[in-house]
This record gives C-alpha cells, structure tokens and sequence, in this order.
C-alpha cells in the first residue's frame, strides 16, 4: 500500500517535472511532448473521436489472427517432428534458417505479395509467434518423464494412448511459456509491419504521428501498447494457471 | 510360472552384467532377489518385463518369451511415476484403462483399492499434495488394479525414508495376502526381502550369478514389526546376510587378483 503511494507520487513528480520543462521550453515540446496533452490525446482517441479504439482493433484482430496461426502450426510441427524425426531432420535446416533471418527484413517481400491489408502483419507477425511455439513444443514433447514411458510400454499403451495421455500433457506447461512469449512477439510482428507500411493499426498511426511531430499523439499510442501488451500478457498467464493447477 | 534357463547377459556386448542365471518361480510365489548394487538384479527383472531382449538362455512366461505389453505381466518401478496432472484415483486406474478395461469396473476396484491401501479421501487429491509414501501407495495400487498375474517390481519403496518403508511393507503383504500375485521383488535391503518373500535369491557382485536360494517359511499372514521379535526371522536374517557377504567377497578378491 505505501509502495504503491510512493510509486504514484513518484509518477505524479516526474509527469509535473516533465510539464515545467515542457512548458518552459527547457526541452523543445516536439521532442517529448507534454503529460497533460498525451492525457488529452489518450481521452479523446478512446472516448471522443475513437481513433485509438479503431487503430488498436485493427492491431489486436491482427495480432489474434498471428497468433493463432503461428502457434497452431507451431504445436502441429511440433508435434509432427516429435513423432516423426525424419521430417524433422529434413526441414530442420531449412526451418534454422529462417528462424535466424531477422524476420523483420520480411516484410517488404509480405508487402509485395499480401499489399497494405491486414495479410502482411499477419504473416510477419506469424513468422515470429510459429517458430518460438515449434521450438517450445519440441522441448516439452522431448522432456517426458522416461518412467512413463518405461510404465507405458509395460502395460501395452499404443503410440496414440502413449501421446495423448502422456506425452501431450507432460508438453503443456513448455507449449504454454512459449504461446506467452509467442503472443508478445505476434503483437511485435504486427506493429513492425504496420510501422514499415499499413493502411490500418496503431504502429501505422505510430509512424504517421512521428512523421508529422505530433509527439504527443507518439506517446499516447506508446502508452497503449504498453496497456495491450500487459493485458495480454496478464490474460494468458491467468488462463496459464487455471490449465496447469496440477503444477 | 516363471522359467529362467541359462540366461546371460552383457553389455555392449562385453562385460558380463548376469551369467548363466536359474531360476524357477512357481505360480502366486513371492521371491524377492538381492544383491550389491550393479549385481545385475534389475537386467534379471528387465528381461522378464521384456525391456531387455533375451541375449543368450531361455526365459519363459507361462509358457511364452517374455515381451513388453503382455497383459499377464504388470511392472512397478522405483520411483512412484504418478502423472502429476491426474488425480490419486486417476492414477490407480490409469494401466487399467490402457488396458481397456471397462470404466466402471476399474473404477470400481480403484476405489476399493485406494482404500485398501489407507487413502480412502485422498481419492481427488494431485500427487503433489501427496506424501513420498502416499504417491507409492497409489503406485501400489495402480500395479494391483491391473489383472496382470505376475508382478514385477523393481525396488519398489527403494526411495522411501525407513519408517514409511515399513508401513508399505505392510501395505504390501495385505494385498499380497488378498490378491495372490506371482512377485517377483528387487531389492537391496535384505529385511525387507526376509520379510515378504517365500524365497529371497542371492546374487553375487559381478557378473551376476545366483548364490543362494533361501526359503522363508515364516507363516502367514506377517505383519512386519512381529517380525521384530521372532528369533526365527532373524535366524533368516542373517543366513541372507552371510550369504550375500559371501557374494561380495567374490568380487573383492577377483578384483585384487585384477590389480
């Protein structure tokens, strides 16, 4: 409780430390902007003209498309490469190199094949979210406990009991810390490509704002998406713990 | 009905782990086999469950080669292996439901079962709300729930601090008792052997032989701090003792020579 006074106490002396400089020109306002104006902008994209609200669901039903995308055929990989080592050891050169290109030199190649829509963040942001949930769903389809297997091959399991009631579950809690990460790095991949070029979505409302120095407008959409971020994060933690309470 | 002729086996195809094993166990015996560590006890118990392919001898289950899966054959490791993500219940019936038993009645006989072996309402409870012994005994009771005739058990309470270990020895006789399996029971602690067994086999250090057969007449139905005070388990004792040290100094002595 007084931790938490103390940090808003802190906030509120930095915001009006920021105000006074702003206002005295100490720093050109063009560079940081002014708290009571990032205020302003923030109340009235969520409240008044909905800039902000239309710009962030464009980004989050993006996002929710790359994240579902990535991480569904992440765990269908993953559990296909489990099963059959072989299509693993062909893909797996080919799949190391892509997962080393910096994804982010993709998008102009989604730009040219999907245009502005939401096609091309979806796609960058898919890049990211498959490779992260591939890796993590082979890690824990790879960490069973070997008793169970000894205990499964005792009493006659067939390879699909053998998955389903075994090695399925044992890889719950590895897919899940990389659907967390995954869900992080598709928002990443969406604003990325909405920054580089989109008709619609918050990093392009992000990059326009800063074209036209409009910094309060920047730090209004730089404070959402720290908002979106959190809350995602926060989501897939609660639906982490409700899904694994036998941890 | 367990027959073991000849069996040898080694490892990477050099070093003797087990050499020219006998053995012979008749239908609803309970033997336990003992040895130093690294004896060989565990491949014995290995190539019966069919983990282990049958190098050089002849084993024979009821009448067939051994193979992982039979349904006449249940296996219980050392360590208790719950699914951490199932309950106590789940658990016991989890091998009966591999084994497509019926739902009802392998639910049936978990529940009778959990009670058995002393956790009745612990039935909805996740191994990690349970106790190093409670999680055996569910272990227990998973291995009982299935039909198997034969049980092998690989240093079952082998983990387990010494008190629980004698209160899952007790557990252990009174299903014995009710249920009349075919055991056969690996274990390094020569008490324990002593007390289930109707016959504890001795194996000798390096390469593995059988030493000894020793019978162990003590009536049933045993209860283990009795045991404590009949003079003539303790006699058993220490035959089982002396001649497992007889065992050992086997391989001290060749490992001079060696030297």
């Amino acid at each position: 409780m007084l931790i938490t006074l103390g940090r808003l106490f802190f906030l509120f002396v930095l915001c009006a430390l920021w105000e006074l400089v702003s206002i005295q020109q100490w720093i050109n306002p063009i560079f940081i902007g002014r708290p009571t104006q990032i205020v302003r902008f923030l109340f009235d994209g969520l409240f008044v003209n909905y800039e902000l609200v239309i710009q962030a669901y464009w980004t989050m039903v993006s996002t929710a498309a790359a994240f579902i995308l990535g991480s569904a055929f992440g765990i269908l990989f993953g559990f296909l490469f489990v099963t059959y080592p072989l299509v693993e050891k062909f893909l797996e050169p080919i799949f190391d190199g892509l997962n080393a290109l910096p994804r982010i030199a993709l998008a102009p190649l989604f730009l040219l094949w999907f245009g502005l829509g939401l096609a091309s963040k979806i796609a960058l942001g898919f890049s990211l979210t498959f490779f992260i949930v591939l890796s993590s769903t082979v890690a824990g389809a790879r960490s069973v406990n070997t008793d169970f297997l000894i205990l499964a091959k005792t009493l006659g399991a067939s390879p699909a009991s053998v998955f389903r009631k075994i090695t399925l579950p044992s890889a719950v809690p590895s897919i899940f810390s990389g659907l967390r990460l995954g869900l992080i790095y598709a928002l990443l991949g969406v604003i990325g490509g909405e920054i580089i070029a989109a008709e619609k979505g918050l990093g392009q409302l992000l990059s326009f704002l800063a074209g036209s120095f409009k910094t309060n407008g920047v730090f209004a959409v730089l404070i959402l998406l720290s908002f979106l971020g959190g809350l995602l994060t926060y989501l897939t933690s609660k639906i982490e713990a409700r899904l694994l309470r036998w941890r | 009905m367990i027959e073991i002729r000849g069996l040898s086996h080694r490892f990477g195809g050099e070093v003797f782990a087990v050499q020219n094993i006998d053995i012979s166990i008749a239908a609803g015996e309970f033997v336990s086999i003992v040895g130093p560590s690294g004896c060989g006890k565990t491949t014995v118990l290995n190539i019966v469950a069919g983990l282990l392919p049958t190098e050089q001898g002849e084993v024979a289950i009821n009448g067939t080669p051994p193979r992982a899966g039979r349904h006449d054959v249940a296996y219980m490791l050392a360590r208790d292996s719950l699914f951490p993500w199932c309950t106590a219940l789940t658990n016991t019936e989890f091998g009966a439901e591999i084994r497509a038993e019926p739902a009802e009645s392998r639910r049936r006989k978990a529940l009778a079962l959990l009670e058995a072996v002393g956790l009745k309402g612990f039935e909805d409870k996740l191994p990690k709300a349970l106790s190093h012994g409670m999680r055996q005994r569910v272990a227990l009771a998973r291995t009982f729930c299935l039909d198997s005739q034969i049980l092998l058990m690989d240093e079952p309470f082998g983990a387990l601090d010494a008190q629980t270990k004698l209160q899952l020895e007790d557990v252990l006789l009174q299903l014995w008792a009710s249920m009349r399996r075919t055991v056969i029971f690996i274990t390094h602690d020569l008490a324990e052997a002593v007390v289930l067994s109707d016959r504890v086999l001795v194996m000798s250090a390096r390469p593995g032989r059988v030493v000894a057969d020793i019978s162990i007449p003590l009536k049933r139905p045993r209860s283990v701090s009795d045991l404590q005070r009949d003079p003539h388990y303790h006699e058993l004792y220490a035959e089982v003792w002396e001649k497992l040290e007889e065992g050992m100094t086997g391989m001290n002595t060749r490992s001079i020579s060696l030297a």
